[in-house]
């Protein structure tokens, strides 16, 4: 359920979502979520955000996995 | 954090590598840069070259092709659809729309219809399903290339892969893999294409930003067979050294591939035909001289090509169980 006062942090590769206290920076948020800020690209809506980009409460992040195996 | 080129636009990408980050224009225009430095140090491509570009749907391929397309280079897309249930069909859609966005429309190879699905494959000869891919894939980039007159095949390997490859090859001490592996192959009269990696020089989050600024839909979810992928834990050591020292992975490669590093020659004790073997030829393949192979006519040095020894043993495996089934 979406919540105003949060950030909702997807992670469509774990098939994850995570909702995690806000404003916040990228790199924090990856930390909660266990994901290294290496291996990922992070997008808001059309937008790419920097590590240390802060993230306010309501907004919606996508956490996009860059490694291909194989 | 404003952009470290134009100094005015938000950065939308951060390269610790590079020491800079960069608004969305100015990183199209670095990344482009690093595409065309790589191509021009190891000539790579020239412009009256027909280029065979390999496109797997993921993000690395369609970003070449869309560079390639860019900066001028006459390309055709190659994608091989390898039968696997929904992950195929998903990557096939991704690759036909963008080919569709820049005018184009691909080579399909589709190999159920050759005889030969992956997973079906790997059952029958109960091999890993990666080794499999590899065989047939650089069997039809060749066939493809060699009957198309194309004058080079280019694939989308970046600068993680490729590290995690040398790391691979260095740790096992795979000394006619080392002074074979290089973004350059090259190819022989007698029917063997080149082939080329214009993104030698790139990382995977570099190629991941590229095409998502630039709106291109590739598929982001992994194919189902690659979870025990050894070049996953190469990535992953090479990731963890990189966050430590940013910059480790280009200058590893780089000092890789100059010509003076004793790793880059054939060791003298290596098998006869190891030394003038081209550098993508299945490590099963004998040595010798090269010959047509008896089944297909794909340059081998063997009777047979490793292609049609694979789907023969398919086929085989296949009258077997059905000979089993209707008993």
């Amino acid at each position: 359920m979406y919540n105003a006062s949060m950030i909702t942090v997807r992670l469509p590769q774990k098939k994850k979502e995570l909702e995690l206290p806000g404003p916040r920076r990228v790199m924090d948020l990856l930390a909660d979520a266990g994901v290294r800020p290496t291996t990922v690209i992070v997008s808001q809506g059309k937008k790419l955000l920097t590590k240390d980009h802060r993230v306010e409460d309501g907004a919606t992040i996508d956490v996009i996995s860059v490694v291909s195996g194989g | 954090m404003k952009c470290k080129r134009c100094r005015r636009a938000e950065a939308a990408v951060e390269l610790p590598s590079h020491h800079a980050a960069f608004c969305p224009d100015c990183f199209f225009v670095f990344f482009r840069r690093q595409v065309a430095e790589g191509i021009r140090k190891l000539r790579l491509l020239a412009p009256e070259d027909r280029v065979l570009v390999c496109v797997s749907g993921g993000k690395d391929s369609l970003v070449l092709w869309d560079v390639l397309i860019d900066e001028g280079y006459e390309t055709e897309g190659l994608y091989i659809d390898l039968g696997i249930d929904g992950y195929s069909g998903r990557s096939k859609e991704k690759v036909l729309a963008y080919a569709a966005s820049r005018g184009k429309t691909p080579i399909v190879i589709e190999l159920a219809k050759e005889g030969i699905p992956i997973p079906e494959a790997a059952r029958c000869v109960r091999m890993q399903e990666c080794s499999i891919c590899g065989t047939v894939k650089r069997y039809f980039f060749n066939r493809v290339a060699a009957e198309g007159k194309f004058t080079v095949v280019a694939t989308g390997h970046n600068l993680d892969d490729e590290t995690a490859r040398l790391l691979g090859n260095l740790l096992h001490w795979q000394r006619g893999h080392l002074a074979r592996q290089h973004p350059s192959l090259p190819g022989t009269d007698d029917g063997l294409v080149r082939k080329v990696k214009p993104l030698w020089r790139v990382s995977e989050v570099e190629t991941a930003a590229y095409g998502f600024l630039k709106g291109i839909d590739y598929v982001t979810e992994e194919c189902p067979m690659s979870g025990d992928a050894t070049s996953l834990a190469y990535k992953e050591a090479l990731s963890r050294i990189e966050d430590r020292m940013p910059g480790t992975r280009i200058v590893f490669y780089q000092g890789f591939l100059d010509p003076s590093n004793p790793l880059r020659r054939v060791p003298e004790d290596a098998p006869a035909g190891d030394v003038d073997r081209p550098a993508d030829v299945d490590a099963e393949e004998g040595a010798g001289a090269p010959r047509a192979c008896a089944s297909c006519g794909a340059p081998t040095y063997t009777e047979t090509c490793s292609f049609c020894r694979l789907r023969d043993r398919v086929r085989d495996a296949r009258s077997l169980r059905a000979a089993r089934g209707s008993r």
